[in-house]
């Protein structure tokens, strides 16, 4: 093969390239009804644990759980928000997984703390009250958090 | 870090365009490359053609939710051809960078 090409040509070669890759990183994320679908559910645990009976507010933390991993080892990778394509994996990171179930774990620590705290300030639904500041931190941060993972991404890469 | 080796088939804009866009993923549609870059269907089938001729790429027909879709992705020969020729441009623009320093 020839090598025949000036430097010119090559950083305008390797700019098409980043400029390509870019447009990959830019579909990492995760759908849209994952984050949307989590906040509803976690509202609704928030409900069912003060208004429910009991035997439901028992039941509901592991059918939640159940439902979410059904669901959640299909996009938890951030590579597959579009039908169109799969994000290379060395591409989006492998940490995408370990760094929502964080954000999450910490999400559930937050609500509980919250819940004990407006429980002792005498408020009538002190789950219902926590589960809305984590369905808004989930449907907000979220999609924060994936917008982090794709800046990192666009980081690492260089033409 | 791959072994620089400037590649001939892959240097043209285009073809360069889409075999990053495709270093980039497991896989990628074909209407996902031909919107990305602005072809019509022809021009880059052509391209595709050329790229799986070359051992490039494998190109994939399935049958989803009763639609046909073409599924296009990077052998390792190919991967392995992008990465040395990326390599090569870097080699390029650092020998420039070293002749042009004071």
């Amino acid at each position: 093969m020839t090598n025949s090409i000036g430097a010119s040509d090559a950083r305008s070669a390797l700019t098409t390239v980043e400029y390509s890759r870019q447009q990959v990183i830019a579909e990492i994320d995760m759908p849209r009804w994952y984050w949307l679908g989590l906040a509803a559910g976690w509202l609704g645990m928030g409900v069912v644990t003060d208004l429910g009976p009991g035997w439901l507010a028992l039941a509901a933390a592991p059918v939640f759980g159940a439902s979410h991993a059904a669901v959640a080892h299909k996009v938890l990778s951030g590579r597959r928000r579009s039908p169109q394509l799969s994000v290379h994996a060395e591409l989006a990171g492998t940490h995408v997984p370990a760094l929502v179930i964080g954000f999450l774990v910490g999400l559930v620590g937050v609500t509980i703390a919250a819940g004990l705290l407006i429980d002792a300030d005498g408020a009538r639904h002190p789950a219902t009250i926590a589960s809305v500041i984590a369905a808004v931190a989930v449907a907000l941060g979220g999609p924060e958090l994936m917008a982090a993972v794709r800046r990192r991404a666009l980081r690492n890469v260089s033409p | 870090m791959a072994e620089p080796r400037f590649d001939d088939l892959i240097h043209p804009s285009t073809r360069l365009s889409i075999v990053a866009l495709l270093a980039a993923a497991d896989w990628i549609d074909f209407a996902f490359v031909r919107d990305r870059l602005g072809l019509s269907d022809s021009a880059l089938s052509k391209q595709f053609a050329t790229l799986e001729d070359a051992g490039y790429i494998v190109i994939e027909r399935l049958l989803a939710n009763g639609r046909r879709r073409v599924r296009v992705r990077l052998t390792d020969t190919g991967r392995h051809a992008f990465d040395g020729h990326v390599a090569a441009l870097r080699e390029i623009v650092a020998s420039a960078d070293l002749t042009a320093a004071p």
